[in-house]
């Protein structure tokens, strides 16, 4: 009955409560075109119709959505198709294979919330940064910040490529999460860009990719979206989260304090996500939380070994210390920030519920020693 | 002159805050944070909702667990970061709240709960605080220990 009176609205048979859109009254008909008989046989083609959802004060948000049948997020998507959730499902139509159809494999309860924040404090590396600011800088200075500014930048590629590669292995039925990865994606790219254009800025270069063993580590991580997520999200977000913090604290301008600190927050957005999606994970999978923890004493290892590479720790001994001549102090700095990181990830592990029965490695510890 | 720190204060800084169309945009945006900030023994509350700071009140110390993090150094660090926005109109270099968080030896932001997922916000909504606390440039200030 509801969708014969739809249908009947549609034609026109209910013509008080129709009214057509004023822009249509303008079409001509031609009538050398030959147009097929409309059937309107999609028009009923609804589970839910009748649906207004209202803007509150935020706007109307991707979760104010979540009304109705449109709101039940299943455990589990059957649906091997791109249908979104909510959507009428039609037969027949081929599968596509999606490797996540489960909600514990990818899911955070912030992720729609995250999506808006992130599409609210979007900023455009090319004019909110001021990059007139930056003026000629001692050359070791220049070269450290460069290195060090080639280094992030890879880091950033190396963050989309992998969300790019999960991003199609999973179901439609969890779109917040989808819509969230894509500014995730967005956001790496924009961080690619930013720190590329700070190393080209000021009389350098581009310095030397590091051997990026941290790198090939999460771009090869097939386990799962969580497993990544682990190593992209908990272990390196929180470092590179750490690293922004310290170097706006250091910036030599202006154009350095607005860079890193916009990264800086854009960073706390990828990491509130990951924890909150590792957490779910855990509460949602019985031997989870032991995966992870195997998973991060081998990921830490690999972590530690990156970081005999002097490419990242000794530019920022230079930034942190002015120079070569102050990079001894700037050292000393280099392992308060390394204890800064730790204490982080190591409390963002306990609020997932990542047990830490395995030592960190003595590599990694001894910057807590102090 | 409102002096700090005082709810007339907050509320002079929030009318600031929320009346400037810069604050939305570059990297600020809509924020919903429960900020305590404790200065010269008082405890206050500012509340963000969207684009808008909402509120501010007075607190007891003990309702800072409602918060998401508060803010917390001494009476002369608070005058020093305000000062210098004052001064330039904007923190400079030194004097961010980010930079005043590593600088201070016990850190600027904490967790009353130890809730390290919500105090995460003072890094998601950086640049917002630091807008808010920006617009403090064109509030007269007075500073008064225990005001």
């Amino acid at each position: 009955m509801a969708d014969e009176d739809r249908q009947q609205r549609v034609a026109g048979q209910k013509t008080e409560v129709w009214e057509r859109p004023r822009r249509r009254r303008t079409l001509n008909t031609d009538e050398n075109v030959e147009v097929p008989e409309p059937s309107y046989a999609w028009m009923p083609r609804s589970l839910q119709w009748e649906t207004r959802v209202k803007p509150g004060k935020a706007g109307l948000r991707i979760g104010d959505l979540n009304v109705g049948i449109y709101g039940e997020i299943p455990d589990h998507w059957d649906e091997p198709t791109r249908m979104p959730r909510g959507a009428y499902p039609l037969a027949g139509i081929p599968p596509l294979g999606f490797a996540l159809k489960n909600k514990r494999d990818m899911w955070a309860d912030n992720a729609a919330d995250l999506y808006e924040e992130a599409i609210q404090r979007r900023w455009i590396a090319a004019t909110d940064i001021p990059w007139d600011t930056i003026q000629p800088l001692p050359d070791d200075v220049e070269a450290a910040m460069c290195q060090l500014c080639t280094e992030l930048s890879q880091a950033a590629n190396v963050e989309f490529e992998t969300i790019g590669y999960w991003l199609q292995h999973m179901s439609y039925g969890y779109h917040e999460v989808k819509l969230f990865l894509a500014t995730n994606m967005f956001d790496a790219g924009r961080h690619h860009e930013a720190f590329r254009k700070r190393a080209l800025s000021n009389g350098g270069g581009l310095g030397l990719e590091s051997r990026g063993e941290i790198n090939r580590m999460i771009l090869e991580s097939k386990g799962g979206w969580s497993e990544t997520s682990l190593f992209l999200h908990l272990l390196r977000g929180t470092f590179l989260l750490t690293v922004y913090r310290h170097c706006e604290r250091f910036a030599n301008n202006p154009a350095e304090k607005v860079l890193f600190a916009r990264a800086m927050q854009d960073k706390a957005r990828h990491v509130a996500y990951g924890i909150q999606h590792l957490r779910y994970s855990v509460t949602h999978q019985q031997d989870k939380a032991l995966i992870f923890q195997r998973l991060l004493f081998i990921g830490e290892r690999v972590f530690t070994k990156e970081l005999q590479d002097p490419a990242m720790l000794e530019p920022l001994a230079i930034v942190f210390g002015g120079g070569i001549e102050g990079a001894r102090a700037g050292m000393g700095h280099v392992k308060r920030m390394m204890a800064d990181w730790l204490t982080a990830y190591t409390s963002a592990c306990e609020w997932i519920g990542i047990e830490r029965a395995a030592p960190l490695s003595p590599d990694l510890a001894k910057y807590l020693e102090d | 002159m409102p002096a700090f720190p005082s709810v007339e204060w907050f509320d002079a800084v929030r009318h600031e805050f929320n009346t400037n169309d810069v604050v939305r945009t570059a990297g600020g945006g809509m924020c919903d944070a429960k900020v305590g900030v404790k200065a010269a023994d008082r405890v206050f509350l500012l509340v963000f909702e969207g684009f808008e700071c909402s509120s501010a009140s007075e607190i007891a110390e003990s309702d800072l667990g409602d918060t998401d993090f508060y803010l917390d150094m001494p009476m002369e660090d608070w005058a020093d970061m305000l000062d210098n926005i004052r001064e330039n109109g904007e923190a400079d270099l030194d004097h961010s709240l980010n930079t005043m968080d590593l600088d201070s030896l016990d850190g600027l932001a904490h967790s009353y709960t130890g809730d390290q997922y919500r105090q995460d916000m003072f890094f998601r909504y950086n640049q917002t605080f630091q807008y808010f606390f920006d617009q403090s440039a064109r509030v007269e200030t007075e500073f008064r220990e225990g005001s």
